[in-house]
Parts: structure tokens; C-alpha cells; sequence
């Protein structure tokens, strides 16, 4: 946003010379925001992009802190159990993110700078526990690490007596890592492929080894891609339910998230909803801090933005660097869906996987069963929603930030953008506190709402690049040709981005249509989703119907995810 | 040819209205004739019942009377109550039908005045245990806890609560946590109220070292895949995993089992009484009993059998405590088993 402000300098020289018409930068220049400010063609835009925001995002953040700050804190502080889950989240997220972090470096460093056959294939099965959401993941772990399961077995043929257990605290952070990694490598081999080659030639034709140009040049350029990186994966553990639900609760390990969980849906505690909204405040301003020096961070960042040649090393490093990779995707992405995949296809626990007792009634049942096709429908139509109504009100959002310069815009920026810094936990309780006075409380309307709070920036960054490279004077020239300012930029520019629009919210369908932590916290009768649905058979004990419908939901999934993927790098790339 | 058929044409649309008349009056009267006995309506049910086999009761219910849904809401008898709570704080509540747990749970309800007095035909068939004197409630199945055991793992299965306390099961028990099972929850009171058990012996059965899992379900899962030698889980599902292949069985404890009895009863601000009322007849009638058995269940009434497998009724050694007592004592020994475990 900020490059495309014109600065000081610019607007001295131009009312000083006003013979230079406007309309030649691409980008808004001061005259048209006189004449946008002074008639406004985008009023009406605003007034509703403005309402749409305050309902969906400011609303449910201020019930959060004035329920909030009427909690006793001097209880909540000294309560051991709150003290113990505020040590396990931070713990268990930092740690996390810094695994992630080292392994994003690792596989960033694999993927660019050395060069491969395969690498194409290999980098999607990098990506898998991206794509699956992380509850499944913690599904599959388990059906892989049971203390009878493969792995296990696998262990003792070999002689060799000790017993995996994927439960408890270095479980719950394996698995934050696991699901965070993927996305600690995009943000990192984006930072990489920023690194000038010329710095790094240079430093080896000095005689510098490898190593050396790797640990003095490659790693402090993109050490604000690591921090970056960092943040982001530290937030969104911070924000997981599925993982400490299912890995960490049978061992008694509480993270904040499960706490929050325990407490709405325990009947022991009082008037839960004051503490609740409390530890939701914590939350909120560990995500604030992060997002904050994240952004910070970026900013100081810009400076490395010059075009890299990239460097390719071959030979015996290389080979080994792809068997590594190899062997970690083989373990840690196909092997979990393969013991998901058998306990789907087992009729019951502790019967041998051999062929003759493999079977498809946990499939059919899966997709036939009532509540399995009542989750899906509710999902589908909740997702498709949130779709719907994030991509009108993100081209809203994209539009003003990037077509005016009103003194608002800041503000709608960071509203619209501050959800996805958010965890589902703090979103799904705000919302849990202003649905009985909206008369939405205990229906599906309360978790379309919190959808699109939570999902809203997926469109609103996907439209940011995409609107500031369509010039503005096509829209010029509509409006000269008669056409309102708000329909010039409708007919306009709305009609080039369209197809990104359309992208964002495949997107948030895509992420929607698996959800579990808001709607396991926000779930009313008839509003059980796809993700509630799996996570309480799991609940339940019936591991092998829980699978099944995982195994569906992972595949579709990974499926649609990386279509779609394919289908905007490859628009990208035109 | 023209003319005919313009002649034609009033007598057609008499015809065709005539035709048309017929058939909206004859779909009146039907429905008119259906309503008199025909239930319509929608119900909603929060029911601890795994979800597969609420979802086979409901279909079965609603076959017989196809203008009626039922719409259900499946969660841990903890989770249910918090819930339950909620609602009545924040808003309305949703539930019109409550299925779940056990007698001390109704009888809080019933003491709090939310319940409305049931009328079901059936209660007259059922044993006086399962049926509240007052009319609030209704037991619909019989669940006792037992011992389940993984047939591949223990040559010797434990035969009773006493023998759970020996050296040899160390490590080696899961049990639901009382926190979400109602079942759980409701075990804790008997044992500690029990003259032979108590307190002594619930500290060492919890020295014993016993890995607590969320509820019922899981239990039968680790003892089935053999996480766990032998567990503490209600019958019915160790007697459906071992059917289903998985090499479990199950003993009832020569000690006394505990047992509850998952009534059902209607809040008394359910909207449509009248369904509500014929879907708790239908779970105790013998047609609804005999898809309990189906399901594995123990049944409440005597003229449907038992499952494949189950002792009859009268051969069960089940624990009979003062459950008036028990409803008293609920919630101090489930903190007291809590603690016990830190």
C-alpha cells in the first residue's frame, strides 16, 4: 500500500505544475482524490464495506474485552489450571515454530539451490500436511503410532523394546511442527529466491566453501523471511485445537485452546463465558504482539528486493540432499495417510490388516450415514457462504485500499486483515458472545458469520497484488465516458479481477468446508459440520467410521487444494 | 374437425377441473383422516447414544411416522448438561427430549422443575426400577460397567472390581473420565458409596496407575487394539467390538456391576409434547426394546430377550444403591476421583 502513496516530493512538484494531466500515473494521484473526496463516487462503497467490517470483525473483538475485563484476574492468575495451559500453548507453539522454522531453512535451501529430477513432485508431497487439516493429521498419527499400530509392531519384529507414544506434550509439539513446517518453507524459499546470486558468487569465487557462503551470505539475508516464518507458524499453533484435543488431552496436557473447550463444555464450572473471554483476550494480544514485529519485520525487509540468478549445485550433496527429502516426505506425509487409509478400511480395532478382512463398509457408511451426509451438506452450504459473502465484501475491502486514499483506509486495512492473525478460539467465543443478543445464538448463522470474519483476508490478500497492477486509467476513461465512478470501477477493473475473486473464494471454501474449532465451539443441534462430525466419532471412540470419513475429507482436500494451486500459479505465470 | 373441437373444449376444462377438484378433495380428506392420528412436528433430541445408533432409532421412529424429524444433538452426558445450562442462562433452550445418562442426572431436573410429567403407555410394562414413581422419567436401556479384557493380551482375565487392585494390572487399565461420561461419572458414586468397595479400594485401583480416556468409546478402542490389557467400559460396546472381530471379551464382576439406565424425559417447555411423548413410548415399546437388544443393549422390558451372548436379566449381578443418595453424592465423588488422580 504504501509505495502506491504518492509522497511529499510528488505533490509539491504537481501543484506547482498543474499542466501535467493526472491521469498519467497508473497509480491515484492527489487531484483525483480532491475531486473522489469532494463528490465521492465511492461513498456508498465505503458506507457498506465499513458496516460490513463493524459487524463482522470490530463487534464480536469488543464483546470479547468487555466480557473480558470483567473476569476476576486475580483468580484467573493464580488459577494452576490456567497456568499450566498458558505454559503449554507458549511453550508448545514456540517450540514448534522454531522446528518449523529450521526445517522451512533446510528444505529451502534443498529445493533452491540445489537442482533435481523430481523436484516438482516432491515438493507437492512436501506440502501434504499443508493440505490435510491438522486434526486429520492427528488422526493419522495415531492410527500410525497406536501403542499396537504399525510402527510399533514394525519396532518389536525388530527386537526392539521401546514403545512410541504419540500422546502428551513432545506429541502435541511433533505434530505442530509437522503442520507447520510446510508453511514455514513457502514463506522461507520466497525470501531465498529474493537473495541476489551475485552476493553469493561473489563470496565463493573469494574461496569461500559452500558452507561458508551458506552461513555468511544466504542465511542473515533472509533471516526476516525466518522470522517471518517464525511468527506465522507460532500463531497459527497457538490457534490449534485439533492437535491438543486428540494428542494432548488423554494425557492431560492442556493448551489454552483445549482448556477454552474444556470449560464451554464441562459441567462443573459457573457462568464459564467472563473467564473464557479472558483468556481469549491473552490469546488476542499474543497474536497482536506477533502479527505487530511480523509486520514490523517486513517492512525493514524491502531493501533485498533485487532479481536473483539462481544457483544450482549438483553431485553427491544434491543427491543426498533429495534422498533426505525423500525419506522425510515418505515418513512424514505418505506413511500417516497409509494408517489412516488401512483403519478406514478395518472393520474393527485389533483385527489383523490382512486381505481378507479388508472392507468398504466404514466408506459407504461413512458418506451414507445421517450424520455423516447432514455434516457434509452443513459444511458445503456454510462454506459456500462464507464464500460468497467473503468475496464481495474482500473485492469491497481490495477496492478501496487500492482505488482511494481516503484517511479510513488504514483502519479498514488492519480490520480487515487482524482475523487471520487471530486464533479460531477467539473468533468462535466473540461471536459465542453476541449471538444470543443478534437471536442467532444455536444456529448455523453464527458460524457463517465467524467464517468470514476468520476467512475474510484470504481475499483481501489475494486481490492486493492483482488491483495494484490494473491501472487506474481504464477507469478514467469510463468515467469520462459518462459511467459512475463506483460502475467504472466495477465494470472495469471488477471485471479483470474477477477470476482472482473467484479464486480467493475457492480458497475459503476450500478452508471453510473443514473448519473444526469454530464450529466444534459454536455448534448448535442441526448445525453439526463435516469437522465436528469426524472429531466426535473420534471422540466416541469409533476410530475406524472416524477414519473413513477423514480419509474422504483429506483426499478431497489435498485434491482441491492443489488444483487450484495449479490453476493461479499457472495464471500467475501468464 | 375444428369445430368439434372448439365444442370440445368447455367440456374438457370441466373435466379437467372436475378431475382436478376430485384429487385436491381427496388429498384433504386423507390428510384430514391422518391428523386425527398421524404425529407431524419436529422434535429435538440431546441424547449421549453413539451416533450411529440414534440415527437407526430415529429412522426407525420416523418410518412409522414420516411427518415427524427428530433433530438430534449427540455429546457427552457432561457436555450435554453444560449445554443444557447454557441455554437456559443465555437464551431458550433447544432440547425438547432429553436421552442420557443416569437417574441422579433426571432427578436434579426433576428437583429444578424443567421436566414435564411424561405419558407413555409402555412405563406400565417395565420393571418398577426403570420407571420414576413421580412420571418425569423413564429408564430405556440397561447399561451396567464390566471388565473388558483383550483375549490376546490376558490368559486370565480379572473377575471382579477387588481383583482390578492387584500388582498385575499396573499400567495396564483404562477407564473413562468422569468429567464427560455420565456413565463415568455415576460409577464413581456407587463404588465409593459401596460398603465393600468405598474409598479404600478406589485408591488402589487408581494406584494401580490407570490411563483415563475421554469417555466409554475410547476405552473399548484400547483395550480392542490392545493400548490396554483390560478396561472399565459399559457392556454393550465391548459386546459390539467382539462381534465385530476384535479380540475383546467381557466379564460382568462377580462384585456387583454398576449400572444406569439412560432415561429419557421431556423439558417442560418442549414445544410439541405430543411427539416427544410418542418417541419416548416408541423407545420403551417392544418394537423399540427389541432394536436396544439389536444394539447390543441390555432392554428395560422382559418380553424381548437379551443380546447374543449376555447373561439373562435375573442371572446379572448388578449394584442396587440408594439413588436418591447417590444424586446427593454425585458431584463430590467425581472431584474426590479427580483428585485422587493428581
Amino acid at each position: 500500500m504504501i509505495d502506491t502513496k504518492p509522497t511529499p516530493g510528488e505533490v509539491a512538484s504537481e501543484t506547482s505544475n498543474p499542466v501535467i494531466p493526472a491521469s498519467v500515473s497508473p497509480t491515484p494521484t492527489p487531484r483525483w482524490h480532491q475531486r473522489i473526496n469532494g463528490t465521492d463516487g465511492l461513498r456508498l462503497l465505503r458506507v457498506a464495506v465499513l458496516l460490513g467490517l463493524a459487524g463482522v470483525v470490530v463487534v464480536p473483538i469488543v464483546a470479547t474485552i468487555v466480557m473480558g475485563s470483567r473476569a476476576d484476574f486475580a483468580v484467573l492468575l493464580t488459577d494452576p489450571a490456567v497456568y499450566d495451559a498458558t505454559r503449554n500453548s507458549l511453550v508448545s507453539s514456540a517450540v514448534s515454530a522454531l522446528a518449523a522454522t529450521a526445517l522451512g531453512v533446510g528444505f529451502a535451501v534443498v529445493f533452491e539451490r540445489f537442482r533435481f529430477s523430481g523436484q516438482n513432485l516432491l515438493r507437492w508431497f512436501l506440502l501434504i500436511p499443508f493440505l490435510i487439516p491438522p486434526f486429520i493429521g492427528a488422526m493419522s498419527w495415531m492410527a500410525l503410532l497406536g501403542v499396537n499400530g504399525p510402527a510399533n509392531q514394525l519396532l518389536s519384529q525388530l527386537g526392539i523394546d521401546h514403545t512410541f507414544s504419540i500422546f502428551g506434550g513432545t506429541g502435541v509439539i511433533f505434530l505442530l511442527t509437522i503442520h507447520s513446517y510446510p508453511i514455514a518453507y513457502l514463506v522461507i524459499s520466497a525470501a531465498i529466491r529474493q537473495v541476489p546470486g551475485n552476493l553469493e558468487e561473489a563470496a565463493r569465487m573469494s574461496g569461500a566453501s559452500n558452507w561458508t557462503v551458506l552461513r555468511t551470505v544466504t542465511l542473515p539475508l533472509i533471516r526476516p523471511g525466518m522470522t517471518a516464518a517464525f511468527m506465522l507458524t507460532f500463531v497459527s499453533s497457538l490457534s490449534d485445537f485439533g492437535i491438543p484435543a486428540l494428542i494432548g488431552l488423554p494425557e492431560r496436557y492442556t493448551t489454552l485452546t483445549t482448556l477454552v473447550y474444556r470449560q464451554l463444555s464441562s459441567p462443573s464450572s459457573s457462568n464459564p463465558l467472563p473467564e473464557v473471554s479472558a483468556i481469549s483476550m491473552v490469546l488476542m494480544a499474543v497474536a497482536l504482539v506477533a502479527l505487530l514485529a511480523q509486520r514490523g519485520r517486513a517492512q525493514s525487509t524491502q531493501i533485498i528486493a533485487s532479481a536473483s540468478t539462481r544457483h544450482y549445485q549438483t553431485g553427491v550433496l544434491g543427491f543426498v540432499a533429495m534422498v533426505l527429502t525423500w525419506l522425510w516426505v515418505i515418513v512424514v506425509s505418505i506413511l500417516p495417510l497409509l494408517a489412516l487409509a488401512s483403519q478406514a478400511l478395518l472393520p474393527a480395532p485389533g483385527v489383523p490388516l490382512t486381505l481378507e478382512n479388508i472392507t468398504l463398509d466404514n466408506i459407504i457408511t461413512a458418506v451414507t450415514s445421517p450424520t455423516a451426509v447432514t455434516g457434509i451438506q452443513n459444511s458445503v452450504m456454510l462454506a459456500a457462504g462464507a464464500a460468497v459473502i467473503t468475496a464481495i465484501l474482500g473485492l469491497g475491502v481490495a477496492l478501496l485500499l487500492a482505488r482511494s486514499n481516503h484517511p479510513v483506509n488504514p483502519s479498514i486495512d488492519v480490520v480487515a486483515n487482524l482475523p487471520q492473525a487471530l486464533p479460531g478460539l477467539v473468533i468462535a467465543v466473540g461471536w459465542l458472545l453476541v449471538a444470543p443478543a443478534l437471536g442467532i445464538f444455536n444456529t448455523p448463522v453464527v458460524i457463517l458469520v465467524a467464517y468470514v470474519m476468520a476467512f475474510l483476508a484470504l481475499v483481501v490478500q489475494q486481490l492486493r497484488g492483482p488491483l495494484a497492477s490494473v491501472s487506474a486509467t481504464l477507469e478514467e476513461a469510463a468515467t469520462i465516458s459518462g459511467a459512475s465512478r463506483l460502475r467504472a470501477i466495477i465494470g472495469v477493473t471488477g471485471r479483470i479481477v474477477a477470476p482472482v475473486v473467484v479464486t480467493g473464494a475457492v480458497m475459503v471454501f476450500l478452508t471453510a468446508v473443514r473448519e473444526l474449532t469454530i464450529s466444534i465451539l459454536l455448534v448448535a443441534p442441526g448445525s453439526q459440520t463435516l469437522g465436528v462430525a469426524i472429531f466426535n466419532l473420534q471422540q466416541a471412540g469409533n476410530y475406524n467410521a472416524a477414519s473413513a470419513l477423514a480419509l474422504i475429507v483429506a483426499i478431497v482436500g489435498i485434491a482441491g487444494l492443489s488444483i487450484t494451486a495449479a490453476v493461479t500459479s499457472k495464471r500467475q505465470g501468464k | 374437425m375444428k369445430r368439434f373441437t372448439k365444442a370440445a373444449l368447455p367440456f374438457a376444462l370441466v373435466a379437467a377441473l372436475a378431475l382436478a377438484g376430485c384429487s385436491t378433495d381427496t388429498s384433504d380428506t386423507a390428510k384430514a383422516e391422518g391428523s386425527s392420528d398421524e404425529l407431524s412436528g419436529t422434535i429435538t433430541l440431546y441424547t449421549s447414544e453413539p451416533q450411529e445408533k440414534i440415527d437407526e432409532i430415529i429412522a426407525d421412529f420416523t418410518s412409522e411416522h414420516p411427518e415427524v424429524t427428530v433433530e438430534t444433538f449427540r455429546a457427552g452426558t457432561g457436555e450435554l448438561t453444560a449445554r443444557i445450562a447454557t441455554e437456559q442462562e443465555t437464551g431458550e433452550l433447544q432440547a425438547d427430549v432429553l436421552l442420557a445418562a443416569d437417574v441422579p442426572t433426571f432427578e436434579a431436573y426433576v428437583e429444578d422443575d424443567v421436566l414435564a410429567p411424561l405419558e407413555v403407555d409402555n412405563a406400565a410394562e417395565l420393571e418398577d426400577t426403570y420407571v420414576d414413581p413421580e412420571g418425569y422419567w423413564v429408564g430405556t436401556r440397561v447399561i451396567p460397567t464390566v471388565l473388558a479384557y483383550n483375549t490376546n493380551i490376558m490368559d486370565t482375565p480379572p473377575e471382579s472390581w477387588q481383583e482390578m487392585t492387584d500388582e498385575e494390572y499396573e499400567g495396564q487399565i483404562s477407564m473413562p473420565n468422569p468429567d464427560v461420561s455420565g456413565a463415568a461419572a455415576f460409577n464413581a458414586a456407587v463404588w465409593l458409596d459401596d460398603e465393600k468397595l468405598g474409598e479404600p479400594w478406589l485408591e488402589d485401583l487408581l494406584a494401580n496407575n490407570p490411563t483415563i480416556l475421554e469417555s466409554n468409546g475410547p476405552v473399548g478402542q484400547a483395550v480392542a487394539d490392545g493400548t490396554t490389557g483390560v478396561g472399565v467400559v459399559v457392556d454393550y460396546l465391548a459386546r459390539e467390538l467382539n462381534e465385530q472381530g476384535s479380540p475383546i471379551d467381557l466379564v460382568y464382576p462377580s462384585d456387583g456391576a454398576p449400572y444406569v439406565s439412560q432415561p429419557a424425559g421431556i423439558f417442560s417447555d418442549a414445544e410439541n409434547p405430543e411427539v416427544a411423548n410418542a418417541f419416548i413410548d416408541y423407545l420403551i415399546s417392544e418394537e423399540g426394546q427389541t432394536t436396544a437388544v439389536e444394539q447390543s443393549y441390555l432392554p428395560v422390558r422382559s418380553d424381548v430377550g437379551v443380546p447374543e451372548g449376555a447373561p439373562s436379566m435375573d442371572e446379572l449381578e448388578l449394584l442396587d444403591p440408594d439413588l436418591d443418595h447417590i444424586a446427593d453424592i454425585q458431584s463430590e465423588s467425581v472431584d474426590h476421583f479427580n483428585s485422587l488422580l493428581d
